[in-house]
């Protein structure tokens, strides 16, 4: 009998230790919520493990489900561009619910009178794994992904070549196409592992994406805080892809955007802290494209041509394209790619070829667009207008510039070359990002332009245009031969005669209007006749009625 | 089978002679209906076996009239197996657990009043669905298929040596009602199982979760 006992005893020790053994998979996860579970969140002396969900008989649905349902209503993902129709979850994301729902006792299970202990913790404690009723910020679930919505989306998997370890259930996306409760083979007991995104690229097929510098730079983070990638164990942005911006839950924003504030979703990373582009610094300028100062205005079903006054870092980049790759003028820099934008005829294009098709989508016909900061004999500030190569005059922004005869142009531009917007609106300063986000001086331009009257002429003063334009060759009076007389003897400033844009064809002629000729009224007033007017008579002839400086021109020819 | 028979039958007479047999654990389990009113035989084995006259098509030696309901048997999306109606030792066990044949309908009697009924909790009744799943072959093939349970060709049901699922628990490599339970509750565990859940060591012996 002794002998029997010990051989029993000797038995369930056996036993018990195969059996940990076979229970690799889910016993040492955060799923077991047994006693023996290496969670803190766990029962306070029930050893079973299956029990929290299953139960061999009297299931209350199938799988053997022995836990009830959350009787709630549960606060639904939506966007402006769901495509697919969520509704309240159901099947095994209604189940997940049952504990992360955070309404339900943790041990409350159907096979069992009183609920099971877990000491002092009875329902799901705040914190992640609590989604609430709440799943505004969390990917959506129960939804059926078949191939109409994929074509719908556009830039999604068809179902039908989504394959295990990904499963659509009854055609729905539920909380088990990317987790299986039972297995943390990777982590947060996902089906797959979510470094480089794999997981999420198994479903989400973004255009341009293959290419994106989001998708390949090895940049890591420099470990100043905050940590940019505050919700997953990756350390590069490679391996972080979509979830450098993104946040499958408690996300804090629409879309499952990290953050709320928009620009936060970039300059968690262009701060100086990954990324080589510190746009932060940029962007606390004086002079700016303020994206701090809106949020939740940008949409990305708005209009091309924006109906609300704002601007994001999305309004001109798109993060799922954005790469290094280098362009020359008119068009669109790796930078630049994938942004909707305004054609020169103010038609709607998706994408932008010309970077000026973006700046056009606020500095055109926009109710709001931004005034001009000068006045002038002819107002304008549609942009797209200013720049319209049927102008009498313009830089050569869309196309390369009507006036044949520019003597003063630094190798390498000729007449025929083509100037970006950026090239004179940018962050000022050596070695900083391109593009205008911010600047020391006013207009965001790249260097200082003086536009005060009485200024003496200086390298420094004229900086922006004496980029291009040679100051030898404008104050050697090679092209308007009183050019030195103006600049240096009576303090003029370029902005006085010349509007740097162009003078919109609707408004000029090019006759009076040549050479971006559009007096500063401000400063120029009409001659003793009361004309103002230039006259263009020549390759460097003209004839100017005004008066300026007290001199009465009325005219003067030259 | 022959073999088998008398088996049984010196089995059920070593029981009925000495208190000391392997199966003496019935004795005072939830199937010792000795005592219970509508049991007047008064015997353990009687209302399931006899060593005569027993029903032809049910082994072992089986006395209890069988149950002729039809179920509805469980079935999910993700299941791999084929379940089928109950059939083997299952159907025994279903002709008193799903209530519709009275306990004293064995023998002789047909017009028992007793039933297992839903107020019970040892009532499953009709409705299998929320059973865990009987009556389906569960082989190498299917382990294979399903990706997440053990060969039961080849695991273990305890320590080395205690034999493979398929030896010890399977009948003819189905699945059944006796693959978790004990009838004659041998092993003296809780709710008669063939092994105890604690740690749910049981479902753990076939699902590698
Ligand atoms: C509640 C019904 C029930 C009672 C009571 C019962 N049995 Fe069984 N018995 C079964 C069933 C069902 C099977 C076949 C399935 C199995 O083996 O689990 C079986 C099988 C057997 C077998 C053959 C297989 C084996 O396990 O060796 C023997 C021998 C046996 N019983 C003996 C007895 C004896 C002796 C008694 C009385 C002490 C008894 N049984 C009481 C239901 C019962
Ligand atoms: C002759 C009728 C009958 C048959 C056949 C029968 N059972 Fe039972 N069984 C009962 C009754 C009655 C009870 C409840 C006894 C009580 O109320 O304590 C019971 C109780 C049980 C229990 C609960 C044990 C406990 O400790 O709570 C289990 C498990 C069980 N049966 C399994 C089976 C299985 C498995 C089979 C077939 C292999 C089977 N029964 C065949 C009548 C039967
Ligand atoms: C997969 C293993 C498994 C199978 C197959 C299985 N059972 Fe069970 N059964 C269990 C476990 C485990 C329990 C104890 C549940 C608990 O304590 O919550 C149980 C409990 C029971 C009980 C007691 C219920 C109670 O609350 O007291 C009965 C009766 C029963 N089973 C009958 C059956 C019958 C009849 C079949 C076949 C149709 C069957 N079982 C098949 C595992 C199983
Ligand atoms: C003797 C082996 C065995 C034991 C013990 C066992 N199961 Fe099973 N179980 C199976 C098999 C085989 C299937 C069918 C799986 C399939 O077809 O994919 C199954 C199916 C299931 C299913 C349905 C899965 C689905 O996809 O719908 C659940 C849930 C389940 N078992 C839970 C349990 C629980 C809980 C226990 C312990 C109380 C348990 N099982 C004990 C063999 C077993």
């Amino acid at each position: 009998m002794k002998n029997k006992l010990t051989m029993i005893i000797v038995g369930i020790i056996l036993i018990f230790f195969v059996s940990l053994l076979h229970s690799e998979k889910i016993s040492n996860t955060k799923h077991n919520l047994s006693v023996s579970g290496p969670g803190t969140v766990k029962a306070a002396s029930e050893s079973e493990i299956c029990i929290f969900c299953h139960t061999p008989h009297a299931a209350a649905k199938t799988p053997l489900w022995n836990r009830t349902d959350p009787g709630q209503t549960f606060t639904l993902y939506s966007s402006s561009t769901t495509n697919a129709t969520i509704g309240q979850p159901d099947g095994a994301s209604l189940m997940c619910l049952s504990c992360h729902d955070g309404t339900i006792a943790l041990g409350s299970v159907v096979s069992r009178t009183s609920a099971i202990s877990f000491g002092s913790v009875t329902t799901m404690p705040a914190g992640n794994t609590n989604l609430t009723k709440n799943m505004t910020n969390d990917h959506p679930v129960s939804f059926v992904y078949n191939s109409a919505l994929a074509t719908a989306d556009g830039q999604l998997q068809q179902p039908a070549s989504i394959t295990p370890p990904v499963s659509l259930y009854n055609t729905k996306v539920q909380c088990t196409s990317c987790h299986n409760p039972h297995e943390n083979t990777s982590i947060k007991f996902l089906v797959a592992s979510s470094q480089n995104s794999a997981l999420c690229v198994s479903c989400h097929n973004r255009t341009y994406w293959s290419s994106s510098t989001h998708k390949t730079s090895t940049k890591t983070w420099n470990g100043t805080s905050p940590n940019p990638w505050f919700h997953t164990p990756w350390t590069t942005v490679t391996t972080n892809a979509c979830e450098s911006c993104h946040n499958p839950h408690n996300a804090g924003a629409v879309r499952n955007m990290n953050y709320a504030a928009e620009e936060s979703n970039c300059l968690s990373c262009h701060n100086g802290n990954v990324a080589s582009t510190n746009i932060q610094t940029q962007l606390n300028k004086t002079y700016k494209h303020n994206v701090a100062g809106y949020t939740g205005v940008h949409d990305p079903t708005e209009a091309n041509i924006a109906v609300t006054q704002h601007v994001e870092c999305v309004d001109c980049h798109n993060g799922h394209a954005s790469n290094a790759n280098a362009a020359s003028a008119p068009n669109v820099k790796g930078s630049l790619l994938g942004v909707k934008g305004v054609d020169t005829d103010g038609n709607n294009v998706d994408p932008s070829q010309y970077e000026y098709q973006i700046c056009y989508k606020c500095h055109s016909s926009s109710s709001w667009r931004p005034g001009s900061p000068t006045t002038r004999q002819i107002a304008q500030n549609n942009v797209r207008l200013e720049f319209d190569p049927a102008n009498p005059s313009f830089h050569p922004v869309e196309s390369a510039g009507p006036n044949p005869n520019v003597p003063s142009l630094i190798s390498p531009w000729t007449t025929t070359s083509k100037v970006y917007c950026s090239d004179c609106h940018a962050s000022d300063g050596t070695s900083v990002p391109k593009g205008p986000h911010g600047s020391t001086y006013a207009q965001i331009l790249v260097k200082q332009y003086v536009r005060v009257d009485n200024t003496s002429e200086s390298a420094a003063n004229y900086a922006l245009c004496y980029t291009c334009h040679s100051r030898t060759s404008i104050l050697g009076d090679n092209s308007f031969r009183e050019h030195n007389k103006h600049i240096v003897g009576e303090g003029s400033n370029c902005n006085i005669c010349h509007d740097p844009h162009g003078i919109s064809s609707t408004q000029g002629n090019s006759t009076n209007n040549s050479n971006l000729i559009n007096f500063n009224t401000a400063v120029v007033s009409p001659s003793s006749s009361g004309i103002l007017r230039f006259d263009d008579q020549g390759l460097y002839h003209g004839r100017c009625y005004l008066t300026c400086h007290g001199q009465n021109h009325n005219p003067y020819t030259y | 089978m022959k073999l088998f028979k008398l088996f049984l039958v010196l089995s059920l007479v070593v029981f009925f002679t000495s208190s000391n047999s392997g199966l003496a654990v019935i004795t005072g389990s939830a199937h010792d209906f000795s005592g219970q009113s509508w049991n007047t035989s008064g015997e353990i084995c009687l209302p399931c076996h006899t060593p005569h006259n027993a029903s032809a098509t049910n082994k072992p030696l089986w006395n209890h009239a069988v149950t002729t309901a039809s179920f509805t048997v469980y079935t999910n999306g993700t299941i791999q197996a084929t379940i089928g109606q109950p059939d083997g030792s299952s159907k025994l066990c279903l002709s008193c657990h799903d209530g519709t044949v009275a306990l004293e309908n064995f023998g002789s009697t047909t017009t028992g009043t007793h039933f297992l009924t839903s107020a019970d909790p040892e009532f499953l009744g009709t409705d299998l669905s929320n059973d865990h799943p009987v009556s389906f072959t569960y082989n190498t093939a299917l382990s294979t298929s399903d990706g997440e349970l053990y060969d039961p060709a080849v695991k273990e049901v305890g320590a080395a040596g205690s034999g493979t699922i398929q030896n010890r628990w399977l009948e003819s490599d189905k699945m059944q009602c006796s693959s978790c339970h004990d009838v004659h509750n041998t092993p003296g565990i809780a709710k008669m199982l063939r092994k105890s859940n604690a740690a749910s060591a049981l479902c753990l012996t076939c699902h590698n979760k």
